[in-house]
């Protein structure tokens, strides 16, 4: 309290201070998101003729974002990726939670459990990709093996839509799930011993405790997790890149990998972006929405 | 004094050696993972001998056409000067030509470009020049083949198929007898790859049709049903894998080269892997030759075949045009076709006696070669390759019936085709 009066002058001085030392920081920002996203959806507006590049962009207003409305391939791709988030996000959740809950046991030696939830985490998407690819491969994968060994018929897993849609998203889901496993992990760590040792002496069960305690415990947890996984889920590319390619036909395509196709195939830079934008918008939107969820669900607790 | 000294000739030793630095070029050369990396190794070896101010780094890239062009549209669409020399799908100078990727070769070539475009099978003479511009120079020729079990033919004795009628009459004796569950009797690239734009040309051209015709859109007669009805026949056979729509171009050598497929359409690289890979359950039980047709029409091929381009935005393109000069020349069309039966883009190579040595097959390969066909020439390639991969993809797979896949290519190779 004695430093109170002296605290006014040196304010303005932490102020400058803070500012200054901010900026580097505010200033890569602006280079590496700002102006990106800028410059992205300023080629959004524009239009190149792909038969006649040279002739360089002319600006065509919202013409890409019309045409998107028109694309059939557009809605059909982003229809899978909303289906992809459907499945995805639940089911990595729920092994995710199961995975954490497993690796908080008072295990003696705690390294291989947590060396096992890392090591999915760690490896790149496309290797993931390619791992399942090969799993659920037609003639060699150890699915159909597996199959074999109850008499089931080898299945085209990769070649045959629903069963393609099922096997990328079992791979998805093993790979996020020990991500979403991390994130709980670190909440279930949080939770204080002795609100469960509490709980015993009042002769709550396990499955009470579970309910009761953990879960309410676990939610801001939960959130962050949910949050950061849809966002990924909404820009699936890579697993069903490595496993289908997008095939048969289009059926497994998703937004990203259109996106993808549209500028680094067809070199159509304005319409991609405006794909981009258009799934920058999906993005925001799911954000917004558990964000806005979090903050009521918050605002109630503080009611009680 | 004994310090002085070693300091001085280290010091004369740098600058030297320096100097000698100072007048090396380094050129990268990009090739594809399944264009045979090692031997363009060796060949560069070959030449920093010869040219020993020379030094060639091979940059290795994926394994498709379709993987390598999605780097490559990154590294030229940022000016990019890291690449000199790029090894490119025969299907791409045309679009390269409109991007300004390519350095147009016509002012190193001078007075000499008709003389040295001449000297070219005709087709690849005419797929790297764009608009009377040479875009790239040829590196090697390529195209489809249908390569057969000669054992299991003599076997069951039937003779080499000359309609598809009979490759498929052929493939189902020969599987009913054998009864391997393996055994498929005809592959061919079905994925969503850039092969299978052939797979859905090739009986295309063998009905006697074509996708365009005067530079417009042909596809609104009973010849474009024709590949989608023969796949559909095969399926129903039993002669087709039931994981066709999975089969990218590699799998059917690998397959093959397994002893599982009787029939298999595919290019002339396969060749070396199946005679000489440690492997290889199949060395001397192969033949290669024509393509099937409809009774009455005609063989036909899809032209392959890899390309040489400078890059327009080499830093060092005097040099680069000097290596791909050499690289596009009878002698290392030779050497390509010994150490890994890549075809040759010289006519007279084909007659070499050490080149017929190592691929017999050869001596009946030249005709096949100047016949042909090229893949539609856009710029806008990728799309029409899009359109047609997909749908053909898709009704192998069974998700599209014959006039479901014809019409939606239809629908998106118009705006492309105009």
């Amino acid at each position: 309290m004695q430093d109170a009066p002296s605290f006014g002058r040196k304010d303005l001085s932490e102020r400058t201070l803070g500012v200054l030392l901010l900026l580097p920081a505010a200033l890569l920002l602006l280079l590496i998101v700002v102006y990106p996203i800028a410059t992205l959806f300023v080629n959004s507006l524009e239009s190149v003729d792909n038969a006649n590049p040279t002739a360089g962009e002319t600006f065509v207003g919202f013409a890409n974002y019309a045409r998107a409305f028109d694309d059939n391939r557009f809605w059909h791709a982003t229809g899978n990726t909303i289906l992809y988030i459907i499945v995805t996000v639940p089911g990595s959740l729920v092994l995710g939670l199961l995975l954490a809950l497993l690796a908080n046991l008072p295990f003696r030696v705690k390294w291989p459990v947590r060396l096992g939830l890392l090591l999915p985490w760690a490896l790149p998407l496309v290797f993931a990709g390619l791992i399942f690819r090969w799993f659920f491969e037609y003639q060699t994968g150890v699915v159909n093996d597996l199959l074999a060994k109850f008499g089931v018929e080898p299945l085209q897993w990769l070649s045959e839509p629903t069963l393609a849609f099922i096997a990328i998203c079992v791979a998805i889901v093993w790979k996020a799930s020990s991500f979403m496993a991390l994130m709980l992990l670190a909440g279930l760590q949080t939770i204080p011993r002795s609100l469960y040792e509490a709980a015993e002496v009042d002769g709550a069960s396990r499955w009470q405790q579970f309910w009761q305690i953990t879960l309410p415990m676990l939610r801001p947890a939960i959130f962050v997790a949910l949050i950061f996984r849809t966002i990924t889920a909404i820009q699936t590319f890579d697993i069903p890149y490595a496993m289908t390619g997008g095939g048969p036909g289009e059926s497994t395509e998703t937004l990203a990998m259109y996106i993808h196709k549209t500028t680094l195939d067809f070199l159509d830079f304005g319409y991609g972006s405006a794909l981009a934008a258009l799934m920058f918008v999906l993005s925001m939107f799911a954000t917004s929405g558990y964000l806005r969820y979090t903050r009521r669900s918050s605002g109630r607790t503080g009611d009680q | 004094m004994k310090t002085w000294k070693i300091l001085l000739t280290t010091a004369i030793g740098v600058a030297l050696a320096g100097e000698a630095w100072a007048q090396q070029t380094t050129l990268r050369i990009f090739t594809g993972g399944q264009q045979r990396p090692d031997v363009m190794r060796k060949i560069a070896d070959e030449y920093q001998k010869k040219n020993p101010n020379v030094k060639v780094d091979v940059e290795v890239g994926g394994a498709t056409s379709d993987a390598q062009q999605q780097y490559l549209s990154t590294v030229l669409s940022s000016k990019d000067s890291v690449l000199d020399v790029i090894l490119i799908d025969v299907i791409r100078p045309a679009q390269w030509a409109a991007q300004g990727w390519a350095e147009p070769l016509d002012a190193y070539l001078g007075a000499d470009k008709a003389k040295v475009m001449g000297q070219y099978l005709k087709a690849y003479a005419e797929a790297d020049q764009v608009n009377g511009k040479v875009i790239a120079l040829p590196y090697f020729a390529d195209s489809q083949f249908l390569y057969y079990r000669k054992d299991l033919l003599d076997k069951y004795k039937r003779p080499v198929p000359k309609t598809w009628d009979e490759m498929m009459e052929t493939a189902k004796v020969i599987m009913d007898g054998e009864k391997s569950p393996q055994l498929q009797g005809f592959s061919t690239a079905g994925s969503p790859i850039e092969g299978t734009v052939c797979t859905y040309l090739v009986p295309l051209w063998g009905a006697g049709s074509d996708l365009t015709k005067d530079g417009k859109l042909n596809l609104d007669n009973a010849q474009a049903k024709q590949p989608f009805q023969l796949y559909g026949r095969m399926k129903q056979a039993g002669v087709l894998p039931k994981n066709i729509a999975e089969i990218p171009t590699d799998r059917i050598r690998i397959d093959m080269q397994a002893g599982n497929v009787i029939f298999g359409m595919t290019w002339s690289y396969v060749w070396n892997r199946l005679e000489n890979d440690a492997d290889s359950k199949v060395k001397g039980k192969i033949g290669v030759t024509m393509l099937p047709h409809d009774p009455g029409g005609k063989s036909a091929t899809c032209i392959g075949g890899w390309q040489l381009a400078v890059s327009a935005f080499s830093k060092n393109k005097a040099e680069a045009v000097k290596f791909v000069r050499w690289l596009s020349s009878p002698e290392v069309s030779k050497m390509q076709a010994i150490m890994a039966s890549h075809m040759p883009v010289f006519p007279t190579v084909y007659k070499d006696a050490d080149v017929l040595k190592a691929n017999p097959w050869f001596a009946d390969a030249l005709p096949v070669v100047e016949g042909a066909r090229s893949r539609p020439v856009s710029a806008q390639y990728p799309q029409v390759s899009d359109a047609i991969r997909t749908n053909m993809n898709a009704y192998l797979a069974g998700t599209k019936t014959t006039d479901v896949a014809l019409s939606d290519m239809k629908s998106r190779l118009q705006p492309v085709i105009r």
